[in-house]
Protein backbone atom coordinates (compact mmCIF):
# COMPACT_ATOMS: atom_id res chain seq x y z
CA UNK A 1 0.00 0.00 0.00
CA UNK A 2 2.86 2.34 0.51
CA UNK A 3 5.05 3.37 -2.00
CA UNK A 4 8.43 3.55 -1.66
CA UNK A 5 9.57 6.90 0.28
CA UNK A 6 12.27 8.74 -1.85
CA UNK A 7 13.58 10.90 1.18
CA UNK A 8 12.44 11.78 4.65
CA UNK A 9 10.42 14.72 3.87
CA UNK A 10 8.25 12.81 1.94
CA UNK A 11 7.70 10.55 4.65
CA UNK A 12 6.96 12.91 7.57
CA UNK A 13 4.46 14.50 4.90
CA UNK A 14 3.00 11.28 4.30
CA UNK A 15 2.08 10.59 7.80
CA UNK A 16 0.95 14.26 8.59
CA UNK A 17 -1.48 13.23 6.17
CA UNK A 18 -2.36 10.55 6.81
CA UNK A 19 -3.00 10.82 10.29
CA UNK A 20 -5.02 13.74 9.40
CA UNK A 21 -6.98 11.45 6.74
CA UNK A 22 -7.71 9.03 9.94
CA UNK A 23 -8.49 11.63 12.29
CA UNK A 24 -11.29 12.43 10.04
CA UNK A 25 -12.97 8.76 10.43
CA UNK A 26 -12.32 8.85 13.75
CA UNK A 27 -15.28 9.53 15.53
CA UNK A 28 -17.52 7.45 12.89
CA UNK A 29 -15.13 4.25 13.55
CA UNK A 30 -15.19 5.24 17.06
CA UNK A 31 -19.21 5.14 17.50
CA UNK A 32 -19.70 1.95 15.44
CA UNK A 33 -17.66 -0.19 17.91
CA UNK A 34 -19.29 0.65 20.88
CA UNK A 35 -22.38 -0.56 20.11
CA UNK A 36 -21.45 -3.05 23.05
CA UNK A 37 -20.37 -1.35 25.97
CA UNK A 38 -15.92 -1.36 26.02
CA UNK A 39 -12.90 0.18 28.10
CA UNK A 40 -10.21 2.62 26.72
CA UNK A 41 -7.65 0.05 25.82
CA UNK A 42 -9.78 -3.01 24.28
CA UNK A 43 -11.24 -0.80 21.80
CA UNK A 44 -7.77 0.53 20.63
CA UNK A 45 -6.85 -2.95 20.34
CA UNK A 46 -10.01 -4.40 18.73
CA UNK A 47 -9.90 -1.29 16.26
CA UNK A 48 -6.03 -1.87 15.91
CA UNK A 49 -6.62 -5.51 14.93
CA UNK A 50 -9.39 -4.71 12.28
CA UNK A 51 -6.73 -2.11 10.34
CA UNK A 52 -7.23 1.32 12.66
CA UNK A 53 -4.43 2.37 14.69
CA UNK A 54 -5.16 5.20 16.81
CA UNK A 55 -3.09 6.69 19.51
CA UNK A 56 -4.48 6.09 22.76
CA UNK A 57 -3.33 10.28 23.76
CA UNK A 58 -5.98 11.00 20.84
CA UNK A 59 -8.80 8.22 21.70
CA UNK A 60 -9.39 9.22 25.69
CA UNK A 61 -9.81 12.59 24.73
CA UNK A 62 -12.59 11.70 21.75
CA UNK A 63 -13.99 9.95 24.12
CA UNK A 64 -15.24 12.42 26.45
CA UNK A 65 -15.98 14.53 24.16
CA UNK A 66 -18.19 12.13 22.62
CA UNK A 67 -19.81 11.47 26.20
CA UNK A 68 -20.07 15.19 26.80
CA UNK A 69 -21.86 15.53 23.52
CA UNK A 70 -24.24 13.02 24.63
CA UNK A 71 -23.28 10.71 21.85
CA UNK A 72 -22.03 7.85 24.40
CA UNK A 73 -22.40 7.10 27.81
CA UNK A 74 -19.84 6.05 30.44
CA UNK A 75 -19.78 3.53 34.04
CA UNK A 76 -17.12 2.80 35.95
CA UNK A 77 -17.38 -0.77 36.49
CA UNK A 78 -15.42 -2.52 39.31
CA UNK A 79 -15.78 -6.09 38.63
CA UNK A 80 -13.12 -7.29 36.94
CA UNK A 81 -9.30 -7.22 37.93
CA UNK A 82 -9.52 -3.47 38.24
CA UNK A 83 -11.81 -0.77 38.12
CA UNK A 84 -12.30 0.21 34.33
CA UNK A 85 -13.91 3.16 32.68
CA UNK A 86 -16.32 1.53 30.05
CA UNK A 87 -18.09 3.43 27.37
CA UNK A 88 -21.23 2.86 25.02
CA UNK A 89 -22.95 4.29 22.31
CA UNK A 90 -25.89 6.70 23.46
CA UNK A 91 -28.94 6.56 21.74
CA UNK A 92 -29.11 9.73 20.44
CA UNK A 93 -25.30 8.10 19.42
CA UNK A 94 -27.10 5.41 17.26
CA UNK A 95 -29.13 7.66 15.97
CA UNK A 96 -26.25 9.87 14.58
CA UNK A 97 -24.23 7.05 13.85
CA UNK A 98 -27.03 6.31 10.67
CA UNK A 99 -27.06 9.78 9.32
CA UNK A 100 -22.95 9.57 9.36
CA UNK A 101 -22.96 6.28 7.95
CA UNK A 102 -25.09 7.76 4.67
CA UNK A 103 -22.87 11.09 5.24
CA UNK A 104 -20.04 8.27 4.56
CA UNK A 105 -21.21 6.50 1.66
CA UNK A 106 -21.85 9.47 0.18
CA UNK A 107 -18.10 11.00 0.83
CA UNK A 108 -16.50 7.71 -0.56
CA UNK A 109 -18.90 8.18 -3.78
CA UNK A 110 -17.73 11.76 -4.54
CA UNK A 111 -13.87 10.73 -3.89
CA UNK A 112 -13.78 8.07 -5.59
CA UNK A 113 -15.46 9.69 -8.68
CA UNK A 114 -13.00 12.78 -8.30
CA UNK A 115 -9.89 10.49 -8.06
CA UNK A 116 -10.99 8.42 -11.22
CA UNK A 117 -10.79 11.46 -13.00
CA UNK A 118 -7.22 11.87 -12.58
CA UNK A 119 -5.84 8.37 -13.17
CA UNK B 1 4.16 0.69 39.47
CA UNK B 2 5.37 3.54 41.64
CA UNK B 3 6.30 5.29 38.79
CA UNK B 4 2.89 5.06 36.79
CA UNK B 5 1.59 6.96 39.89
CA UNK B 6 4.06 10.03 39.27
CA UNK B 7 3.38 9.96 35.80
CA UNK B 8 -0.45 10.20 36.35
CA UNK B 9 -0.17 12.33 39.37
CA UNK B 10 2.25 14.88 37.09
CA UNK B 11 -0.60 14.41 33.83
CA UNK B 12 -3.09 15.53 36.42
CA UNK B 13 -1.33 18.69 37.70
CA UNK B 14 -1.77 19.91 33.74
CA UNK B 15 -5.33 18.80 33.19
CA UNK B 16 -8.27 21.21 33.54
CA UNK B 17 -10.11 20.86 36.59
CA UNK B 18 -12.96 19.39 35.78
CA UNK B 19 -13.05 15.18 35.48
CA UNK B 20 -9.44 15.74 36.66
CA UNK B 21 -10.15 12.64 39.52
CA UNK B 22 -12.16 10.66 36.56
CA UNK B 23 -9.40 11.27 34.11
CA UNK B 24 -6.37 10.28 35.74
CA UNK B 25 -8.10 6.98 37.43
CA UNK B 26 -8.76 5.98 33.92
CA UNK B 27 -5.39 7.00 32.52
CA UNK B 28 -3.29 4.68 35.30
CA UNK B 29 -5.91 1.32 34.48
CA UNK B 30 -5.33 2.12 31.01
CA UNK B 31 -1.38 1.91 31.21
CA UNK B 32 -1.56 -0.97 33.87
CA UNK B 33 -4.48 -2.76 30.96
CA UNK B 34 -0.91 -1.98 28.23
CA UNK B 35 1.34 -3.49 30.60
CA UNK B 36 -0.42 -6.96 30.81
CA UNK B 37 -1.18 -7.17 27.37
CA UNK B 38 2.34 -6.35 25.97
CA UNK B 39 4.06 -8.46 28.18
CA UNK B 40 4.15 -11.85 30.69
CA UNK B 41 4.44 -11.35 34.23
CA UNK B 42 5.80 -8.37 36.07
CA UNK B 43 6.98 -5.44 34.55
CA UNK B 44 10.62 -4.47 34.76
CA UNK B 45 11.51 -0.79 35.35
CA UNK B 46 12.25 -0.28 31.81
CA UNK B 47 9.51 -1.59 30.66
CA UNK B 48 7.29 1.08 32.06
CA UNK B 49 9.90 4.15 31.37
CA UNK B 50 9.28 2.66 27.79
CA UNK B 51 5.67 2.58 27.83
CA UNK B 52 5.54 6.05 29.65
CA UNK B 53 7.87 7.18 27.05
CA UNK B 54 6.07 5.74 24.11
CA UNK B 55 2.71 7.39 26.12
CA UNK B 56 3.85 11.12 25.71
CA UNK B 57 4.86 13.64 28.29
CA UNK B 58 2.57 14.23 31.12
CA UNK B 59 2.24 18.07 29.41
CA UNK B 60 1.55 16.82 25.92
CA UNK B 61 -1.06 13.91 27.57
CA UNK B 62 -2.91 16.56 29.11
CA UNK B 63 -3.01 19.33 26.44
CA UNK B 64 -5.44 16.78 24.47
CA UNK B 65 -8.08 17.26 27.65
CA UNK B 66 -8.12 20.58 27.16
CA UNK B 67 -11.32 21.83 25.17
CA UNK B 68 -9.77 24.91 23.01
CA UNK B 69 -6.27 23.64 23.05
CA UNK B 70 -4.15 25.73 25.81
CA UNK B 71 -4.24 29.31 25.55
CA UNK B 72 -3.79 32.31 27.66
CA UNK B 73 -5.55 34.15 25.32
CA UNK B 74 -7.53 31.82 22.90
CA UNK B 75 -8.24 32.34 19.04
CA UNK B 76 -11.70 33.71 19.21
CA UNK B 77 -11.10 36.06 22.90
CA UNK B 78 -7.99 37.75 20.93
CA UNK B 79 -9.07 39.62 18.43
CA UNK B 80 -11.54 41.46 21.23
CA UNK B 81 -7.94 41.73 23.16
CA UNK B 82 -6.13 43.29 20.67
CA UNK B 83 -9.03 45.85 19.98
CA UNK B 84 -9.07 46.93 23.68
CA UNK B 85 -5.18 47.23 24.13
CA UNK B 86 -4.90 49.21 21.37
CA UNK B 87 -7.23 51.45 22.38
CA UNK B 88 -6.58 51.58 26.04
CA UNK B 89 -2.88 51.91 25.56
CA UNK B 90 -3.23 54.82 22.66
CA UNK B 91 -5.90 56.55 25.34
CA UNK B 92 -3.54 56.06 28.32
CA UNK B 93 -0.34 57.65 26.23
CA UNK B 94 -2.26 60.66 24.90
CA UNK B 95 -3.68 61.36 28.46
CA UNK B 96 -0.32 61.24 29.45
CA UNK B 97 1.23 63.73 26.89
CA UNK B 98 -1.61 66.02 27.76
CA UNK B 99 -1.08 66.09 31.68
CA UNK B 100 2.41 66.85 31.12
CA UNK B 101 1.33 69.93 28.94
CA UNK B 102 -1.14 70.89 31.22
CA UNK B 103 2.24 70.89 34.20
CA UNK B 104 3.94 72.99 31.51
CA UNK B 105 1.60 75.48 31.03
CA UNK B 106 0.79 75.87 34.62
CA UNK B 107 3.92 75.31 36.57
CA UNK B 108 7.11 75.79 34.45
CA UNK B 109 9.40 75.78 37.69
CA UNK B 110 7.78 72.41 37.91
CA UNK B 111 9.85 70.44 34.95
CA UNK B 112 13.64 70.20 34.84
CA UNK B 113 15.40 67.74 32.49
CA UNK B 114 15.52 64.88 34.68
CA UNK B 115 11.60 65.46 36.00
CA UNK B 116 11.12 64.74 32.02
CA UNK B 117 12.92 62.27 32.66
CA UNK B 118 10.91 60.83 35.52
CA UNK B 119 7.67 61.33 33.75
CA UNK B 120 8.91 59.79 31.03
CA UNK B 121 9.71 56.70 33.03
CA UNK B 122 6.70 56.55 35.29
CA UNK B 123 5.26 56.66 32.03
CA UNK B 124 6.30 53.58 30.79
CA UNK B 125 5.88 51.91 33.99
CA UNK B 126 2.43 52.66 34.05
CA UNK B 127 2.04 51.49 30.48
CA UNK B 128 3.26 48.19 31.41
CA UNK B 129 0.90 47.74 34.60
CA UNK B 130 -1.69 49.01 32.27
CA UNK B 131 -1.01 46.05 29.59
CA UNK B 132 -0.40 43.50 32.29
CA UNK B 133 -3.83 44.32 33.87
CA UNK B 134 -5.66 43.69 30.35
CA UNK B 135 -3.61 40.64 29.78
CA UNK B 136 -5.19 39.01 33.21
CA UNK B 137 -8.60 39.92 32.55
CA UNK B 138 -8.20 38.78 29.52
CA UNK B 139 -6.90 35.52 30.41
CA UNK B 140 -9.35 35.53 33.32
CA UNK B 141 -12.30 35.29 30.64
CA UNK B 142 -10.46 32.67 28.80
CA UNK B 143 -9.93 30.39 31.99
CA UNK B 144 -13.77 30.72 32.41
CA UNK B 145 -14.42 30.18 28.72
CA UNK B 146 -16.16 33.30 28.34
CA UNK B 147 -16.95 33.59 24.44
CA UNK B 148 -17.49 36.72 23.33
CA UNK B 149 -20.73 38.07 21.33
CA UNK B 150 -19.15 38.81 18.19
CA UNK B 151 -20.42 35.83 15.88
CA UNK B 152 -20.47 36.29 12.63
CA UNK B 153 -21.78 39.95 12.51
CA UNK B 154 -23.90 41.67 10.03
CA UNK B 155 -20.49 43.39 8.32
CA UNK B 156 -21.01 45.27 5.18
CA UNK B 157 -18.41 44.80 2.29
CA UNK B 158 -19.32 48.32 0.80
CA UNK B 159 -18.59 49.81 4.51
CA UNK B 160 -14.53 48.54 3.85
CA UNK B 161 -12.16 51.27 4.41
CA UNK B 162 -10.39 52.76 1.41
CA UNK B 163 -6.69 51.27 0.81
CA UNK B 164 -4.46 53.99 2.42
CA UNK B 165 -1.37 55.04 0.62
CA UNK B 166 2.02 53.63 1.29
CA UNK B 167 3.63 55.66 4.21
CA UNK B 168 5.97 57.61 2.38
CA UNK B 169 8.61 60.43 3.68
CA UNK B 170 8.30 62.56 1.20
CA UNK B 171 11.87 63.44 -0.16
CA UNK B 172 11.15 67.49 -0.84
CA UNK B 173 10.38 68.23 2.63
CA UNK B 174 13.39 66.56 4.33
CA UNK B 175 15.65 67.89 1.93
CA UNK B 176 14.20 71.66 2.77
CA UNK B 177 14.56 70.91 6.24
CA UNK B 178 17.97 69.82 5.74
CA UNK B 179 18.90 73.05 3.79
CA UNK B 180 17.24 75.32 6.46
CA UNK B 181 19.24 73.26 9.72
CA UNK B 182 22.39 73.42 7.59
CA UNK B 183 21.66 77.39 7.29
CA UNK B 184 20.98 78.11 10.65
CA UNK B 185 23.72 75.89 11.81
CA UNK B 186 25.69 78.24 9.88
CA UNK B 187 24.52 81.62 11.02
CA UNK B 188 24.68 80.51 14.65
CA UNK B 189 28.61 79.72 13.92
CA UNK B 190 29.83 82.33 11.56
CA UNK B 191 27.22 85.37 12.24
CA UNK B 192 26.23 85.91 16.04
CA UNK B 193 26.51 89.47 15.44
CA UNK B 194 23.63 88.93 13.45
CA UNK B 195 21.06 87.25 15.75
CA UNK B 196 18.78 89.60 17.29
CA UNK B 197 16.40 92.70 15.72
CA UNK B 198 16.69 95.49 14.28
CA UNK B 199 13.78 98.01 14.39
CA UNK B 200 14.37 99.87 10.71
CA UNK B 201 17.44 99.16 8.35
CA UNK B 202 20.70 100.73 9.24
CA UNK B 203 20.55 100.17 12.87
CA UNK B 204 22.57 98.52 15.13
CA UNK B 205 21.34 94.96 15.76
CA UNK B 206 20.67 94.26 19.00
CA UNK B 207 21.30 90.67 20.02
CA UNK B 208 19.16 88.59 21.60
CA UNK B 209 21.17 86.82 24.48
CA UNK B 210 19.43 84.19 25.36
CA UNK B 211 19.96 82.48 22.24
CA UNK B 212 23.85 83.53 22.17
CA UNK B 213 24.01 81.77 25.55
CA UNK B 214 22.79 78.45 23.60
CA UNK B 215 24.18 77.92 20.59
CA UNK B 216 25.89 74.76 21.33
CA UNK B 217 22.47 73.35 22.66
CA UNK B 218 20.68 74.57 19.52
CA UNK B 219 23.56 73.41 17.14
CA UNK B 220 23.20 70.11 18.70
CA UNK B 221 19.77 69.91 18.11
CA UNK B 222 19.77 71.30 14.57
CA UNK B 223 22.91 68.57 13.58
CA UNK B 224 20.68 65.47 15.29
CA UNK B 225 17.43 66.65 13.26
CA UNK B 226 19.79 66.56 10.46
CA UNK B 227 20.72 63.12 10.83
CA UNK B 228 17.44 62.26 11.47
CA UNK B 229 16.10 63.37 7.98
CA UNK B 230 19.41 61.47 6.85
CA UNK B 231 18.06 58.33 7.84
CA UNK B 232 14.45 59.35 7.21
CA UNK B 233 15.80 59.91 3.30
CA UNK B 234 17.18 56.87 3.28
CA UNK B 235 14.94 54.96 4.71
CA UNK B 236 11.73 56.36 2.56
CA UNK B 237 8.91 54.92 4.76
CA UNK B 238 7.48 55.44 7.57
CA UNK B 239 8.55 52.65 10.12
CA UNK B 240 7.92 51.69 13.52
CA UNK B 241 11.87 52.77 13.73
CA UNK B 242 11.93 55.54 11.73
CA UNK B 243 8.85 56.66 13.89
CA UNK B 244 10.55 56.36 17.09
CA UNK B 245 13.58 58.03 15.85
CA UNK B 246 11.81 61.15 14.99
CA UNK B 247 9.49 60.86 18.56
CA UNK B 248 13.16 60.84 19.88
CA UNK B 249 14.24 64.00 18.26
CA UNK B 250 11.05 65.76 18.49
CA UNK B 251 11.71 64.89 22.38
CA UNK B 252 14.91 66.26 22.42
CA UNK B 253 13.67 69.67 20.07
CA UNK B 254 11.24 70.33 22.84
CA UNK B 255 13.91 70.13 25.40
CA UNK B 256 15.74 73.00 23.68
CA UNK B 257 12.42 74.81 23.21
CA UNK B 258 11.60 74.65 26.36
CA UNK B 259 15.26 75.70 27.49
CA UNK B 260 14.69 78.90 25.32
CA UNK B 261 11.83 79.94 26.58
CA UNK B 262 13.06 79.76 30.01
CA UNK B 263 15.58 81.77 28.79
CA UNK B 264 13.57 84.44 27.66
CA UNK B 265 11.29 84.37 30.18
CA UNK B 266 13.95 85.15 32.99
CA UNK B 267 15.33 87.44 30.89
CA UNK B 268 11.76 89.17 30.60
CA UNK B 269 11.61 88.98 34.61
CA UNK B 270 14.50 90.48 35.00
CA UNK B 271 13.16 93.53 32.90
CA UNK B 272 10.73 93.63 34.59
CA UNK B 273 8.44 93.35 31.09
CA UNK B 274 7.38 89.24 31.22
CA UNK B 275 4.03 89.60 31.02
CA UNK B 276 2.26 88.79 27.27
CA UNK B 277 0.33 92.29 27.87
CA UNK B 278 2.68 94.33 29.12
CA UNK B 279 4.09 93.79 25.70
CA UNK B 280 0.76 94.84 23.94
CA UNK B 281 0.89 97.81 25.89
CA UNK B 282 4.58 98.69 25.09
CA UNK B 283 3.59 98.15 21.05
CA UNK B 284 3.50 101.88 20.78
CA UNK B 285 6.38 102.90 21.82
CA UNK B 286 7.98 101.29 18.51
CA UNK B 287 7.11 105.00 17.18
CA UNK B 288 9.93 105.98 19.26
CA UNK B 289 12.31 103.54 19.35
CA UNK B 290 15.39 103.42 22.06
CA UNK B 291 17.11 100.47 22.71
CA UNK B 292 15.45 99.11 25.68
CA UNK B 293 11.95 98.92 24.55
CA UNK B 294 13.20 97.14 21.01
CA UNK B 295 14.74 94.30 22.83
CA UNK B 296 12.06 94.13 24.98
CA UNK B 297 9.67 93.73 22.40
CA UNK B 298 12.41 91.39 20.31
CA UNK B 299 12.59 88.71 22.92
CA UNK B 300 8.65 88.85 23.15
CA UNK B 301 8.49 88.16 19.64
CA UNK B 302 11.18 85.79 19.94
CA UNK B 303 9.82 83.55 23.07
CA UNK B 304 6.15 83.54 20.62
CA UNK B 305 8.24 82.07 18.13
CA UNK B 306 9.62 79.83 20.32
CA UNK B 307 6.60 78.98 22.17
CA UNK B 308 4.64 78.49 18.54
CA UNK B 309 7.09 75.63 17.63
CA UNK B 310 6.77 73.91 20.67
CA UNK B 311 2.79 73.39 20.12
CA UNK B 312 3.87 72.26 16.55
CA UNK B 313 6.63 69.58 17.81
CA UNK B 314 4.27 68.63 20.65
CA UNK B 315 1.36 68.12 18.46
CA UNK B 316 3.38 66.23 15.45
CA UNK B 317 4.74 64.23 18.32
CA UNK B 318 1.37 62.99 19.52
CA UNK B 319 0.43 62.88 16.05
CA UNK B 320 3.44 59.99 15.63
CA UNK B 321 2.48 58.08 18.89
CA UNK B 322 -0.83 57.33 17.73
CA UNK B 323 0.15 56.33 14.21
CA UNK B 324 3.11 54.23 15.88
CA UNK B 325 0.40 52.59 18.39
CA UNK B 326 -1.98 52.33 14.93
CA UNK B 327 0.60 50.35 12.94
CA UNK B 328 0.70 47.94 15.79
CA UNK B 329 -3.17 46.70 15.32
CA UNK B 330 -3.50 47.55 11.82
CA UNK B 331 -0.95 46.68 9.33
CA UNK B 332 -0.27 49.23 6.91
CA UNK B 333 -0.88 48.40 3.32
CA UNK B 334 1.92 47.02 0.91
CA UNK B 335 1.41 47.43 -2.67
CA UNK B 336 3.33 44.74 -4.80
CA UNK B 337 6.41 46.92 -6.64
CA UNK B 338 6.42 44.00 -9.40
CA UNK B 339 3.86 41.60 -10.60
CA UNK B 340 5.01 38.35 -12.21
CA UNK B 341 4.50 37.33 -15.53
CA UNK B 342 3.36 34.05 -16.55
CA UNK B 343 4.18 30.99 -14.55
Amino acid sequence: MHSMMINTDMTTAHEKLTQELRRGVLVLATLSQLDQAKYGYALIDELSKRGLEIDQGTLYPLLRRLEEQGLLESEWNVEGSRPRRYYQISSMGEQLLQVLKVDWQELVGIMEGLLKDKE
Amino acid sequence: MELIDRYVYEVGRHLPRKNRADIKAELHSTLVDTLEARLEGEPSQQDVVDLLKEYGSPQKVAASYWPEGQYLIGPSLFPLFKMVLGIALSVFVIVQLVLLGVAVVFDQEVLTFLSILDIIGQTFGSLFTAFGVIVIVFAVLQYFEVKPDTEEEEWDPSQLPEIEQVETISRPGRVAEITFSLIFIAILLFLPDYIGFVVSPGMEVILNPVIISYIPLIILSLLISIGLDVILLWRGRWETGTRLAKIGTNLFGIYVLYVLITGHNAWLAEQGASGFFSFLETLPELATPNAASVAIIGMHAFRLAFIIALIVTVVDTVKLVYQLLKSFFIPPVTIPVSIEKGE
